[in-house]
């Protein structure tokens, strides 16, 4: 701007340079005076930093490097630097040295080939006399180091742990916590010497704190292993006096309090203090987390200290959370209640008020803490107004193009006329960012459908809801969120996922819940016509519309709650659906005959020419879209199309051959097609139901039929006419009075193909009357729990009810049904839920006391074969390591490694005896007795007199009274450890001494 | 652990980038990308931390219920003048402290530089990686003594970065000139 411009070169740090390559601050400056051909320039400057940086001349080297990193910075990729960022490295100067090891830090990979070459030089600089040059490795290694480099290197770094020098050991410690994580077995070697830096009192508090907060990063992967250094960090804790170091130590003790109750009892004290005296909030923060997540509350003695201290600590957080002064005060309190809410809901339920009022912060970053919260905090009274509010948080801040779609009182009394919206829409409209509001819709799906929709208590309401969540679909987000391609894809993937996640919420409760099934049918219905589509998806691309595909399939499946089926069908057919993405389309050529089936038998049996002209127009009109899907590039929807083409090829020959005579529909239109969609009503079934069946010990896949195929085949192409009759498999397939199985003998019989169809047939060839039966009973059988079976006037239909357990069939038939391989699903006990189902009142019935608030929804749950396990589990780590945080750095190595050398760990992970075990814990109660003992005297220094304080020593005073101990100072140092032992062992008698402890304080 | 230490100023251009874990330079435009657009929607009145960006978001959607893990869920920053400090952390982190942390990194620059401003940063950017490193190495606080910290600086380039940044205002770029660096780079 108003910086005059020079030309000329400057004198600079790198006496070498010459006035023809650019400096540093050249190159800085030159990027300011090229503004507008910014690109060029840099691209002139990287094409002589690649000249410079191979010159033999290590200032110009050193020069171009930094440049290089300089740009690197901006996003210009260096990475072919990498041996040259070796050559600076190796350089005797101290500062182009640096450069060098900047350069590393900032441009080397795990598959920076040059790694190999550095071994050597980065084991040369760790010995080096100097002390900067000592630290460059050290604090490079962290970042490049791979397996085989920490392999080589551990002894090196391990070495520099007893440095004389504070800045070395510090250093080197979290070095080697960065080793371990390329290679979890340094741990082992490196950790005694970390533990003895820790233990050490004349140890560097900078060191110390190094130590922890190395420990504090292992800490929550394996608490056992430090749970018996407990009583050093207790130590550190109380004088320490240090508030960096006691967050950490605060923030360890929390991950190891729950391994071992006895420490709360020792630690609530010093934190109260804490938290009562400090003026550090971050400490402050800190302790009430520890405190609550140390799990203070099912600490179960001292019942009054314990409710006295739950209401502090949740006190303090309240305060911060209503306080308008601070908003980082808000938003971890926010975020400590969001801890605190998995274990302890009803605590933080009582301060349900403030956190809602949260929810309207004007800070994103609160709302959604609070949004979480709310979502874990819900019950089925709150469900609806919190919900309610968020919808109209959505609503409030829609842009007004999008609001005047929707005319005020449209059929949505439940937040139209609520009286806290009006409150809301005073407030000033608040532009939320779209990721927000994918966000806040995600949350409302989750808190409706948590746990099978126990807490929904209105299902209308819900559809309803879904229906509004649709028109609040975020506006394209091109214009906010699209800055960079990459991103693309993420965002459109998050976009569709909640537009799918509505069409599947939609499905879900058109499968799930048959009290609403109509209504579900019908907001599919009304989202899936063309007319409404374009208004009420508007902020969803029509490509990009992954709600359809369920909607589809709702309204084909649900097609005799359709309110009108023929515009519903004639949106399925339109031409602009064939651009739709192959997933929805594929969903979309499966209901159209569907719907199409329930226009024809709608109407009962009457073919009169009216109808019979309009389901031929319907015919053709969806044969054209078949044809024109017919092409599809997807194989999926190729096929489908295809298929069901011929079919209602097949179908419109029907319609017009039979035009003449008949008053009825004809045959395929009636019911060889309804027959297609007919059967068992589809019911939800657990993702992991699949993996359960077992496949039966008879199913050999790997086995060959017929270890003679090919003679077979030879055979036959061979003189088929003479031996035709004598093949086995002919009678099968070509004598009329075989036994075809039918789809669900099928079912049966694939399970165990050797048993079944060859060796009773040829019997039945034999007798007629025999195959007849057989059949009848097949069949009886097969729609004996088929609800949906219209049976003819035979008289067996009438020993079919529908409440007859399933055991005895096998007993009534009159052949051995036994011999029918049937595998045991064990899915008694699904099938009975299902008949319970069909016993209850047909949903006409319940539709009566539609609108009453009281309906009470059945919820088919998810069927599962057996136990649910923990197979979700499981995937989502395996999907955590596919797609996790670029930023990740994993120390899952370190899991399994056991500290074991000392013993630190054996003790807790193998069965030693439960004595040892004691004892070790006394003694490290008995220390920490004698702290928190100090640490009184610490305090009672304080008061002037130097009289000890009664208060204070009631404790004290018991003591004395027990061990008739000498009042001195030491001998009662002494004595302690003997009264603590009987206190573990005896608890109750403790009691009453806290109690009195807690009063005089 | 802290996984990155970011500054960028107003218009998003960065001063510092340092990830404690070797990812490519293209993710680290990106994620700069996207926290320079939170950060830059955000009033003065706002909390100190942000919400995930997509980037970060995938891994670790799940982050309060199980406790610690790997993956960095909280993001804290800092507006200082033209710039803005960002801190990427796991759990294992106490947010208030991380505010603080950021303000001793600055103290300690400001002691460095005496009177810092982003131009000093800009020709000083070995210094500010110097500083940084003595604060925190391999994603671990290190130091947090303002005094040992600059002190270890100066051991190794004594005033360098100073005189760097007095070089390059002798140079006819007032330091002065502060209002105006926006589009410097």
């Amino acid at each position: 701007m108003s910086a005059p411009v020079t030309l000329i070169s400057l004198p600079n740090a790198n006496p070498g340079q010459t006035r023809f390559e650019k400096s540093l601050y050249d190159l800085i400056k030159g990027l300011r005076h090229h503004k507008g051909t910014e690109e060029e320039y840099i691209q002139d400057s990287l094409r002589e930093c690649k000249t410079e940086i191979r010159s033999q001349d290590m200032d110009k080297k050193a020069t171009a490097l930094l440049k290089l990193i300089y740009l690197e910075m901006f996003g210009y990729d260096m990475s072919w630097a990498s041996f040259h960022v070796l050559e600076v490295m190796s350089s005797a100067k101290y500062l182009q040295k640096r450069a060098g090891y900047l350069g590393a830090v900032q441009s080397f990979r795990p598959d920076t080939e040059v790694l190999m070459l550095a071994t050597n030089l980065l084991k040369k600089d760790l010995v080096s006399h100097s002390i900067p040059n000592m630290s460059l490795p050290l604090i490079t290694l962290p970042n490049i180091a791979t397996t085989s480099l920490s392999m080589s290197l551990l002894p090196d770094v391990l070495s520099r742990i007893s440095h004389s020098h504070s800045v070395v050991r510090k250093k080197a410690i979290i070095c080697l916590y960065r080793l371990a994580l390329a290679y979890p077995d340094a741990l082992k070697l490196a950790w005694p010497k970390l533990k003895e830096r820790l233990m050490d009192d004349q140890e560097d508090t900078s060191v110390t704190t190094a130590v922890l907060n190395v420990v504090c990063e292992l800490g929550w992967r394996r608490p056992h292993d430090f749970l018996p250094l407990a009583p050093r960090f207790f130590e550190l804790l109380v004088d320490g006096g240090n508030n960096w170091m006691a967050i950490k130590i605060i923030k360890l003790f929390a991950t190891l309090t729950p391994l071992e109750p006895r420490l709360i009892r020792k630690l609530h004290r010093p934190l109260v203090n804490i938290i009562q005296t400090t003026t550090a909030m971050s400490l402050l923060y800190e302790c009430i987390n520890g405190l609550i997540q140390g799990g203070i509350l099912d600490f179960d003695a001292g019942i009054e200290e314990k409710d006295e201290i739950a209401s502090l600590c949740v006190g303090k957080l309240r305060g911060m959370v209503v306080s308008d002064s601070d908003p980082n005060l808000k938003y971890v309190a926010l975020l400590a209640f969001n801890k605190i809410v998995l274990t302890y809901p009803g605590l933080v339920s009582l301060q349900q008020d403030v956190i809602m009022h949260c929810l309207d912060d004007a800070d994103i970053s609160i709302r959604l803490q609070a949004l979480e919260l709310a979502a874990r905090m819900v019950t089925s009274d709150s469900l609806q107004s919190i919900v309610g509010r968020l919808i109209s948080q959505l609503m409030d801040s829609r842009p007004l193009k999008k609001g005047s779609h929707l005319e005020p009182g449209d059929g949505y009394p439940e937040w139209e006329n609520d009286k806290q919206r009006s409150e809301w829409t005073n407030k000033a409209p608040l532009i939320l960012p779209p990721e927000y509001r994918v966000q806040v819709i995600h949350r409302i799906l989750d808190i409706c459908s948590f746990d099978n929709y126990s807490n929904l208590t209105d299902f209308e309401w819900y559809v309803d809801v879904l229906i509004r969540l649709v028109t609040l679909l975020p506006a394209d987000s091109e214009d906010t969120f699209m800055t960079n391609a990459t991103h693309n894809e993420q965002e459109t993937l998050s976009q569709s996922n909640i537009t799918d996640r509505i069409g599947s919420e939609i499905r879900n409760i058109a499968v799930r819940v048959r009290d609403v099934r109509m209504e579900a049918t019908r907001a599919a219905e009304s989202l899936i016509l063309i007319d409404n589509r374009q208004t009420l998806f508007s902020g969803v691309p029509m490509s990009n519309n992954s709600a359809l595909g369920p909607l589809a399939w709702v309204v084909g499946e649900y097609a005799q709650y359709l309110s009108s089926p023929r515009q519903t069908l004639y949106s399925l057919i339109d031409v602009s659906n064939v651009s739709l993405p192959a997933k929805t389309l594929s969903l979309y050529v499966q209901a159209i005959p569907k719907i199409f089936t329930q226009i024809v038998c709608s109407g009962g049996r009457d073919w009169s020419s009216s109808k019979r002209s309009e389901v031929a127009l319907n015919l053709a009109r969806i044969i054209d879209f078949l044809e024109a899907l017919g092409a599809h590039p997807d194989l999926n929807v190729q096929e489908r199309a295809i298929e069901f083409l011929e079919i209602m090829r097949l179908a419109a020959d029907a319609a017009h051959s039979t035009s003449l005579d008949a008053h009825d529909i004809p045959f395929l239109l009636s019911s060889v097609i309804p027959g297609l969609f007919d059967g068992l009503e589809l019911n939800p079934v657990s993702v992991n139901a699949q993996k359960k069946v077992q496949s039966p010990d008879e199913l050999q896949l790997h086995q060959t039929f017929n270890e003679d195929l090919w003679v077979l085949f030879s055979h036959e192409q061979g003189n088929s006419h003479e031996k035709e009759s004598k093949l086995p498999f002919h009678e099968y397939y070509y004598s009329r009075e075989t036994f075809v199985p039918d789809k669900q003998g099928m079912d049966s019989t694939s399970d165990d193909l050797q048993l079944m169809p060859f060796a009773t047939t040829g019997l039945d060839h034999l007798d007629d009357q025999a195959a007849l039966v057989r059949r009848k009973h097949y069949r009886k059988e097969r729609t004996r729990d088929d609800p949906f079976y219209i049976g003819t006037e035979d008289a067996w239909t009438a020993i079919s009810e529908p409440s007859r357990p399933q055991l005895q069939i096998s007993d009534e038939g009159e052949l051995n049904i036994d011999a029918i391989p049937i595998i045991d699903l064990k899915l008694s006990e699904t099938r009975e839920r299902h008949s319970d189902h069909m016993s209850s009142p047909p949903p006409e019935e319940t539709q009566s006391t539609a609108g009453s608030r009281l309906r009470r929804y059945h919820v088919i749950p998810d069927e599962m074969i057996g136990h649910e396990e923990e197979l979700g589990v499981k995937d989502t780590n395996s999907l955590n390591k596919s797609n996790r945080s670029p930023l990740l750095v994993d120390s899952s190595g370190l899991q399994r490694l056991t500290l074991g050398e000392e013993g630190v760990s054996s003790g807790y992970t193998r069965s030693v005896p439960r004595a040892e075990d004691d004892a070790e814990m006394a003694k490290a109660m008995q220390q920490v007795e004698r702290f928190r003992l100090e640490l009184q005297r610490e305090s009672e220094r304080v008061h002037p007199t130097g009289v000890p304080s009664e208060g204070t020593l009631v404790k004290k005073k018991k003591r004395v009274k027990k061990t008739t101990a000498p009042v001195s100072r030491d001998s009662g140092q002494k004595h302690e450890p003997v009264l603590d032992g009987n206190s573990q062992r005896k608890p109750k008698k403790k009691r009453p001494k806290n109690q009195r402890v807690v009063t005089s304080s | 652990m802290i996984n990155a230490v970011l500054v960028f100023n107003n218009n998003g251009q960065p001063r510092l980038t340092k990830f404690y874990t070797q990812i490519d330079t293209q993710t680290k435009q990106s994620l700069i990308a996207q926290i320079y657009n939170l950060v830059s929607q955000r009033p003065a009145s706002a909390c100190n931390f942000l919400p995930l960006p997509p980037l970060l978001s995938r891994g670790a959607s799940s982050g309060a219920e199980n406790g610690p893990s790997d993956a960095p869920t909280q993001i804290t920053y800092r507006n200082y003048a033209t710039l803005s400090f960002i801190m990427i952390s796991t759990s294992t982190e106490s947010p208030l402290a991380l505010i603080d942390l950021i303000q001793v990194f600055v103290e300690a620059l400001d002691r460095m530089f005496e009177n810092v401003c982003e131009l000093d940063l800009i020709f000083g950017y070995e210094t500010m990686h110097a500083v940084l490193s003595e604060m925190i190495v391999g994603g671990v606080v290190v130091e947090t003594n303002i005094d040992k910290i600059v002190s270890a600086v100066r051991d190794q380039e004594g005033n360098l970065g100073k005189k760097r940044a007095i070089q390059a205002a002798s140079s006819g770029i007032g330091r002065t000139g502060l209002p105006g660096l926006g589009a410097w780079r």
